[in-house]
């Protein structure tokens, strides 16, 4: 899953962000200003906006309400260091999904990114299960068959991005997008790779296929199809 | 203090006045239609005399004495009368006479005065009267001196006195009550623009401050100056606690963005199992953010007692400015050296102003360090000091990046940061310059800034001359 963490105090955006990748394992973009905010919110995909409220250039609410225009669902949690209920109303009324007031806790936060971005993927359990296999967001753990698989932190990523689109082929370019952050040299044979490594953990416990590759059009998850397909 | 209306007061002081004429009016009113009414009564009593005197008739006896023709009375019944003859012999009296009386005798003729009989009182007349006897055949006349005493009783005069007085004192009376309701009426309606005006005013409170003061307020001479004072007052009030209001909220902001980014870096260290070297980091890094968070409170603080100071009266002092960017300079002589710029000093001899050296000394060192944090490296800075016979200006100009045109208007707000990435790096609480204004201000001086992009900045603040000389002369011109 990938973030935007629109936040002029930089060293709030770092600890944010490194919290982000450690815990829930997402890929987090860090802006400083509203404006970059937007632009990088306009041209990207992301699954969760972290948005402060005092923002340089353009503020979280005018931010707010221009990503909402352009028709973007993406869950937007606020931070605000102002907790009157009049700002909070006023908020939720722009379109933004929940808020969270300075000083907050980082579990919380870390809590509330989960809840938002499975809210954004239609889902409400926070085990996510498809045939035999079964993956746990909490605990980060992937059991096929109720034995537990071992993966890495990018293709636990992989994997959950592909479960939150079952039956949907999954194009290389999107996962590209919603895996890595900004930073990241974008090679897509990387992303190959971890699938070959990530099919590989998933039939090994069950000698069942659990990922297709679709040449030229990307990946989708076979677990749940009838015929085995 | 007992609490009083004025209306109430106007009312009772009126009415007593009005009482006090309305009995002054009764008395004079008494006096008068006593005066006009015992005259008139004494007139009758003459002409009543004079009849009796007609009355006198010859008594054609040998004496050639007088007498009292009793045919030709007739007087009221009530009347008293009685008629002496030069002997003191009695002609004739009213049935209801009773005798004579000392107070009678003595009366002088053509004078009245009063008499009790038999419980009531009456006014009696005397006048002497002349009658001329005819002697029959003798030839010529014999004259008869004849006193007369004539009475009427005065109880009806009294009476009708009375009766005069109390229909004027019925009617001052009645003018008392009819005045009474006026004045009430009146001030009830003249005062009604001042319980609108505190009508108005009540609904005044730190969460409305709308005062909107009756247009008939401003318009009497006795309500303008109390709404005006009020208005002036009240927009004074609002813009201080406006003021007072959005920099507690932007210290709340700043501080728990400080707590937030502290409170942040130690639950990132605890998220999970981490090596020796990693919680050393950690470690340091909530220490500089402790650091910022201390800056930023020394800074609110600093904010703060400037301001306080600025409302107290200050003492007088008479700090070398010169002297003071001397040393400013001198403390960031290290700083200066690392990034290679060069500071140049211009000031000839000392300059003297009126303010505090401490607060000067932090107003220099805030510019320059802000001049040096914006400055390239291999540049210059120049502090310029003039003074003249209208002021003295400190010029601080650097050759640095330059503030944008948008951000110019606001670089003076309390917490305005016109670049965070900017101030990040340079630990910027975006307090400096509004303490440095807060400084320039207490010591009635002003500071303007130019700048423009990528050319540099010009810092201006200029102070009111202070007398040059010694500090006693400068306390005998401001006393």
């Amino acid at each position: 899953m990938r973030v935007l963490v629109v936040e002029d105090e930089v060293r709030l955006a770092e600890n944010v962000a490194a919290a982000l990748r450690e815990g829930p394992n997402f890929a987090v973009d860090c802006a400083e200003d509203g404006l970059t905010g937007l632009h990088l919110a306009e041209n990207l995909c992301y699954d969760l906006i972290i948005l402060d409220l005092m923002l340089p250039g353009l503020d979280g609410l005018g931010l707010l309400k221009k990503v909402r225009s352009r028709g973007d669902a993406t869950p937007v949690l606020i931070l605000t260091a102002r907790s009157e209920a009049s700002s909070i109303i006023t908020l939720l009324n722009a379109g933004a999904d929940d808020y969270l007031s300075k000083p907050f806790d980082l579990g919380e936060l870390i809590a509330r990114s989960k809840a938002l971005i499975r809210r954004g993927k239609g889902v409400a359990d926070p085990i996510l299960r498809l045939a035999d296999l079964e993956v746990n967001t909490v605990e980060q753990c992937v059991r096929r068959s109720g034995k537990l698989v071992d993966l890495s932190p990018t293709e636990y990523r992989i994997l959950e991005y592909l479960l939150h689109r079952p039956r949907v082929i999954v194009s290389k370019r999107e996962l590209l997008e919603h895996l890595y952050d900004y930073n990241w040299e974008h090679h897509s044979n990387v992303i190959e790779a971890h699938i070959s490594n990530l099919r590989r953990k998933l039939e090994a416990a069950t000698q069942q296929p659990s990922i297709e590759t679709l040449r030229g059009r990307g990946y989708r998850l076979l677990m749940g199809f009838e015929d085995g397909r | 203090m007992k609490s009083y209306s004025i209306t109430r007061r106007l009312i009772i002081t009126v009415l007593l006045v009005e009482l006090l004429s309305a009995l002054s009016l009764s008395a004079a009113a008494m006096f008068y239609e006593r005066h006009v009414r015992f005259h008139s009564f004494d007139i009758m009593l003459r002409g009543r005399a004079d009849s009796l005197l007609g009355a006198v008739q010859d008594a054609e006896d040998t004496q050639d004495n007088v007498m009292l023709d009793g045919t030709e009375v007739n007087f009221p019944k009530e009347d008293i009368y009685e008629v002496q003859d030069a002997g003191g012999r009695v002609l004739g009296h009213s049935p209801n006479w009773t005798g004579p009386d000392a107070a009678m005798l003595a009366a002088t003729a053509g004078r009245s005065f009063r008499l009790s009989l038999q419980g009531t009182h009456y006014r009696v007349l005397r006048i002497e009267g002349l009658r001329i006897v005819d002697p029959g055949d003798k030839g010529g006349g014999i004259p008869r001196r004849v006193s007369i005493f004539y009475g009427a009783p005065i109880d009806r005069v009294w009476r009708d006195i009375w009766r005069a007085v109390g229909f004027y004192a019925l009617v001052s009376l009645a003018l008392l009550v009819v005045s009474g309701i006026l004045l009430w009426w009146v001030l009830n309606r003249g005062l009604a623009p001042l319980r609108e005006l505190a009508a108005q005013a009540s609904g005044v409170s730190v969460d409305s401050w709308n005062f909107h003061p009756p247009q008939r307020a401003r318009t009497i001479a006795e309500l303008a100056p109390l709404t005006a004072a009020l208005e002036t007052l009240l927009a004074g009030l609002e813009r201080a606690f406006m003021q007072q209001r959005q920099f507690v909220g932007d210290a709340a902001h700043e501080l728990k963005t400080a707590v937030a980014v502290l409170k942040s870096s130690l639950q990132l260290l605890t998220l999970k199992q981490r090596t020796a070297l990693e919680y050393e980091r950690g470690i340091e890094r909530c220490q500089l953010d402790c650091d910022r968070m201390e800056d930023a409170v020394a800074k609110m603080l600093t904010l703060a007692r400037v301001e306080t100071k600025t409302e107290l009266p200050q003492p007088n002092f008479a700090t070398d400015l010169a002297d003071i960017v001397q040393q400013a300079s001198q403390q960031f002589e290290s700083m200066a050296e690392l990034k290679r710029i060069h500071i140049l000093i211009s000031a000839t001899g000392p300059v003297t102003v009126d303010a505090d050296p401490e607060q000067l000394h932090l107003l220099c060192a805030n510019l320059l360090l802000n001049a040096l944090q914006h400055s390239a490296a291999g540049s210059t800075i120049r502090a310029v000091l003039r003074h003249d016979a209208i002021g003295i200006e400190l010029d601080i100009e650097d050759d640095g990046d330059g503030i944008a045109p948008q951000d110019l208007p606001h670089v003076f707000d309390r917490f305005y940061r016109s670049d965070p990435s900017r101030s990040r790096n340079t630990g910027g609480t975006g307090l400096g310059l509004a303490i440095c204004k807060a400084i320039v201000s207490s010591s009635q001086g002003t500071i303007e800034i130019a700048s423009q992009l990528g050319i540099g900045t010009q810092v201006i603040v200029r102070f009111p001359a202070a007398v040059p000389s010694s500090a006693s002369v400068k306390v005998a011109v401001r006393d």
